[in-house]
């Protein structure tokens, strides 16, 4: 299990949505730069980070924030938000992003993510968020009827290397992961996904260290990393011992 | 597969299904073409067409007027990513307004407005009504070996107004008609033509093949 500590860029600084709610916004540092090199120091080895302007404006917008956070880690670096067209996913992998997640794009245009997991196989993710088990898009502003499987089902054979299935309605809000959906999720499919929205303690890292949770790839912990709740040391411990057991 | 051509008592829907009930001869995988007025036909359907003839609020009323044909359409189209094909008002309405007397909301699927059309010779009549060679501006797999070009084969137009998009790269192809007229949009799984196909002859019905082999 790898667990993603997440970095969320607007207007050039760090912050914590609810909900995904832009007016819900807590800056937790004026410097990504800087928080990303804290995270590389307490021992992570995989930065998210998701450009939340370029969600809205469906085109990067905090391009320098994240140029300034690739000078400063070496660990991979993934990336989402407002990459939605070849050309971006190309540029941003040509700076050094190691990953990009496409969203948005992903489900109005599944051929660009076919086209460009063809052309960098193992780097391009697809972010699907979810509310009660429905995709949302446009920066979560809407929701539709369609279920986040039918989506995923999608990419089945595409070469996709990860799928980051977020519940909206816990993002942010420290209630836990929403295992059981997330879950549901890998097993019907065999991309590997990733958990994301409302971790909140060393609890939620021990239950995707579960036999139950196995087919997840990881987790991104967000709020519960900035706010103190969730030891990174502890948790990196436990995962770390949880390989040296398998 | 389901083809639903979206009736909304907007016109050339006879001819429209026809021209599709012919290109599914030839097509490799049985179609069924279903002119439609249902939402959750719609909803449904593998492939979505909406034709369209008129004034674009008045097209635009007559889609309001069916109960939840806006929100299935939108929905099988921007979310399920079905194939969509708009024909002349059809595909203005994808633009974000329309400006054919009064403003009027479109989709918005392709940013723009719909603009009358003003050549710049005053001998060229409105409405452009007429036969005209395109200029392809970008590759798509719906225009895939149609002889297009200067020398290639004419697509019909009857329209006094186009969609002038606010992104170039929306734009897959141009007719010339004392200036530059916008005759097919595609964005996403959305694709649009101004002039009319099913009246096109053998270069529409191609064009209709394409659209019902087009699997993005």
């Amino acid at each position: 299990m790898i667990l993603f500590p997440a970095i969320d860029l607007k207007n050039g600084q760090c912050v914590r949505l609810e909900q995904g709610d832009m007016a819900r916004a807590t800056v937790f540092n004026l410097d990504p730069a800087a928080q990303a090199r804290s995270f590389a120091a307490q021992g992570f080895e995989y930065l998210h980070v998701v450009d939340l302007d370029g969600a809205f404006a469906g085109k990067p917008v905090n391009a320098q924030a994240v140029e300034g956070m690739l000078k400063v880690v070496t660990m991979p670096v993934q990336l989402g938000g407002g990459i939605r067209d070849l050309r971006t996913v190309e540029a941003w992998l040509d700076k050094g992003i190691t990953r990009v997640i496409i969203g948005t794009a992903a489900v109005r245009d599944p051929e660009l993510v076919k086209s460009a997991a063809r052309k960098f196989p193992g780097r391009i993710a697809v972010g699907l968020d979810a509310r009660d088990g429905k995709v949302a898009v446009e920066g979560w502003a809407e929701t539709s009827q369609v279920t986040a499987l039918e989506i995923a089902q999608r990419f089945e054979d595409a070469g996709v290397a990860a799928i980051v299935f977020t519940d909206i309605a816990r993002d942010g809000l420290l209630k836990g992961l929403n295992l059981d959906a997330t879950i549901a999720l890998a097993e019907r499919i065999s991309i590997p996904v990733i958990a994301s929205g409302g971790l909140a303690s060393i609890e939620d890292v021990k239950a995707m260290l579960t036999s139950r949770a196995k087919k997840l790839e990881g987790a991104i912990a967000g709020r519960a990393l900035y706010d103190g709740r969730l030891d990174p040391a502890a948790a990196l411990a436990l995962i770390r011992n949880a390989r040296a057991a398998a | 597969m389901t083809v639903a051509i979206i009736d909304y008592g907007s016109g050339n829907l006879h001819s429209a299904a026809k021209a599709f009930e012919r290109a599914t001869r030839v097509s490799p995988e049985p179609q069924k073409i279903a002119v439609t007025r249902d939402p959750e036909a719609v909803y449904r359907a593998d492939r979505i067409v909406l034709p369209g003839v008129g004034a674009f609020a008045d097209c635009r009323r007559g889609l309001d007027a069916l109960d939840g044909m806006l929100e299935a359409l939108t929905e099988a189209v921007r979310v399920k990513a079905r194939p969509f094909l708009g024909i002349c008002v059809g595909m203005q309405l994808m633009a974000t307004r329309g400006k054919e007397h009064v403003t009027t909301d479109g989709l918005n699927w392709v940013e723009g407005d719909v603009e009358k059309i003003t050549p710049r010779d005053e001998n060229l009549k409105i409405p452009h009504m007429g036969w005209n060679t395109l200029e392809v501006l970008r590759e798509h797999p719906v225009l895939e070996r149609l002889d297009l070009g200067p020398k290639g084969r004419h697509a019909y137009f009857v329209h006094s107004y186009h969609l002038n998009a606010a992104d170039e790269a929306n734009v897959l192809a141009r007719a010339d008609y004392g200036g530059p007229v916008t005759a097919i949009v595609g964005k996403d799984t959305a694709i649009g033509t101004q002039f009319h196909p099913e009246k096109s002859q053998r270069f529409g019905l191609a064009l209709i093949s394409n659209f019902l082999k087009w699997k993005p």
